[in-house]
C-alpha cells in the first residue's frame, strides 16, 4: 500500500515537474521584418499564440515525455504532435514535427526557436 | 557680470530647448511619411491627403461607403483601414499591390482619388524647400518615387494596435477584460459562425481572397480579384479584411454596403436573404449559419472587443448615432 502511495506521489510530482518545464511564456527572436512570435503555455492545459503581442491562435495541449499534442482554432481542429527539444538549460526550445497534417502550421512551427520569457 | 553671463546662458538654453521641442522636423522615414500622409500637397488641387480618406479617429478608415477624391469624384470601393498592415500583403481589395510601398503610391495617381501624376508629385516635393531638405537628410538624396513610397509605407507600418480588450484577455491573461458575451462570441467565431475560416490570424485575416456573395453581375458587378489575375474563379473575390478595430471602421465590405456590424452578421447568417442571386459565392456560405438572435449578439460583442483602447472614445461616440 505504502509503495503504491509513494509511486503515485512520484508520478504526480514528475507530471507536474514535466508540465512546469513547458508552462510559461516563450518568444522567438525578432525576424528579419522585426516580427516576434510567442506562445503562453498555461497550467490549465490551454495555450495562446501571438505575433507582436497580437493573439492569433488559442488551443488545448498535453505535454508528456517531451511530446506536445494539441489542437487549436486554426487548422480545422486537426491535432498537431511535436517533439520538443529543450536546450540552453531548458531556457530555449524548438519543435520537431512528429505528426501534423496541417501543412501551414507545420511549416511555421518547424522554423521556430523560442526562448523562455522571464 | 557673472550674473549676466549665467542669465544669458539660461535664456539661450531655454530658447534652444524650446525651439527643439516645437520643431516638427522628421528624424526618420516614418516621421517624414506621417507628414506626407497628412499633407494635401500630393493631390492635384492640394485639397486631399491620404488622411482625408483614412481618418485617424476611425482607425484610419473612411466613414463613407466610398471616399470622395479631388473634384468631388467618388471612388469605386470602400477605403479600408490603413492600420495593422505590417503582417498583411498584398494590398487593396483586389490585391493588385504586392507591397505596401506599391500601395502607398497608387492613390496619388488614381483619378478618383488624388489625381496627381507621380512625376508631378515628386516635382512638387523637390520644389518645396522644406520637403526637399527633409528627404536629403533622411534619404541622402532628393525626393524620388521610391523614397516617397518608402516614407509613407514606413509611417503606415507604425500604425499597429494590440491593446484591445481581446488582447488584454488573450495576451495578458486578464479574463475579466472581456464580457462573458464576448467569450461566447469568440466560441461562435471559431465554431458555428465559421468566421475564423477566413478571419484567422493576428489581424483576423488570412490575407486571401473570397467571394462572399456580393457579386451578381447586375447592380453588384465589381469583379474584384479577377481583374488582377484574369482567372474566372476569382470573379467576385475580394481580400479578407482585418477585423481589428472593426467597430469603428464601418461601413463594411468592399463597397461599403453595410452600415453596421449587425447588418454584416445578419448577412453572413442568411446571405440569400440579402443577395438572392449572387454568383460564385464561397461554399463556406452555401448554407445559412443558423445563428439565433442571442448568438448574433454574442458574436457582435466579440467583434466589439477587438477595439483598441485608443478608439474606445470614437466607438462610444459612434454608438450614440446608432
Amino acid at each position: 500500500m505504502k509503495t503504491i502511495l509513494i509511486s503515485g506521489a512520484i508520478s504526480l510530482l514528475t507530471a507536474f515537474a514535466t508540465k512546469d518545464k513547458l508552462a510559461g511564456r516563450w518568444e522567438s527572436q525578432p525576424s528579419v521584418n522585426g516580427n516576434i512570435t510567442g506562445v503562453v503555455f498555461k497550467t490549465d492545459s490551454s495555450f495562446e499564440g501571438y505575433i507582436n503581442k497580437k493573439p492569433f491562435v488559442s488551443g488545448k495541449y498535453i505535454f508528456k515525455n517531451s511530446i506536445l499534442s494539441f489542437t487549436d482554432n486554426g487548422c480545422e481542429e486537426k491535432e498537431g504532435v511535436y517533439k520538443i527539444i529543450f536546450f540552453s538549460n531548458n531556457d530555449s526550445l524548438r519543435f520537431v514535427p512528429v505528426n501534423d497534417s496541417c501543412d501551414q502550421r507545420k511549416e511555421g512551427m518547424s522554423r521556430l526557436i523560442m526562448g523562455r520569457v522571464k | 557680470m557673472k550674473k549676466h553671463v549665467a542669465l544669458s546662458i539660461i535664456i539661450i538654453a531655454i530658447v534652444t530647448v524650446g525651439v527643439s521641442f516645437i520643431s516638427k522636423e522628421p528624424v526618420n522615414r516614418a516621421e517624414l511619411g506621417k507628414l506626407l500622409f497628412f499633407d494635401p500637397i500630393l493631390s492635384k488641387d492640394r485639397t486631399i491627403s491620404c488622411a482625408s480618406c483614412h481618418k485617424p479617429d476611425f482607425a484610419f478608415a473612411d466613414t463613407a461607403a466610398v471616399s470622395t477624391g479631388v473634384g468631388g469624384r467618388k471612388g469605386a470601393r470602400n477605403s479600408p483601414t490603413a492600420m495593422n498592415v505590417m503582417l498583411r500583403q498584398p494590398f487593396f481589395w483586389d490585391g493588385r499591390a504586392k507591397t505596401l510601398e506599391e500601395q502607398a503610391l497608387a492613390p496619388i495617381e488614381n483619378p478618383d482619388e488624388m489625381n496627381l501624376h507621380l512625376d508631378s508629385a515628386v516635382q512638387r516635393l523637390k520644389d518645396n524647400k522644406v520637403y526637399d531638405d527633409y528627404f536629403k537628410k533622411i534619404f541622402d538624396r532628393e525626393p524620388i518615387r521610391e523614397n516617397l513610397a518608402a516614407a509613407i509605407a514606413a509611417f503606415e507600418r507604425t500604425l499597429e494596435t494590440s491593446n484591445s480588450s481581446f488582447d488584454q484577455w488573450k495576451f495578458y491573461g486578464d479574463s475579466a477584460a472581456v464580457s462573458t458575451a464576448a467569450k461566447r462570441g469568440f466560441e461562435l467565431f471559431n465554431g458555428k459562425g465559421k468566421c475564423n475560416k477566413c478571419h484567422f490570424g493576428a489581424d483576423f485575416t488570412q490575407n486571401d481572397f473570397r467571394n462572399i456573395g456580393l457579386f451578381n453581375g447586375r447592380e453588384l458587378n465589381d469583379s474584384g480579384r479577377m481583374v488582377v489575375t484574369g482567372k474566372k474563379e476569382d470573379l467576385g473575390r475580394f481580400k479578407t479584411p482585418s477585423l481589428r478595430n472593426v467597430s469603428v471602421t464601418g461601413p463594411y465590405m468592399h463597397n461599403g454596403m453595410f452600415k453596421t456590424l449587425k447588418q454584416v452578421i445578419d448577412f453572413y447568417n442568411e446571405p440569400d436573404k440579402v443577395i438572392a442571386n449572387s454568383i460564385n459565392r464561397d461554399s463556406l456560405l452555401a448554407k445559412p449559419l443558423g445563428l439565433n438572435q442571442a448568438e448574433k449578439d454574442d458574436l457582435e460583442a466579440f467583434l466589439l472587443s477587438l477595439t483598441d483602447g485608443k478608439f474606445i472614445n470614437t466607438f462610444q461616440a459612434e454608438l450614440k448615432y446608432r
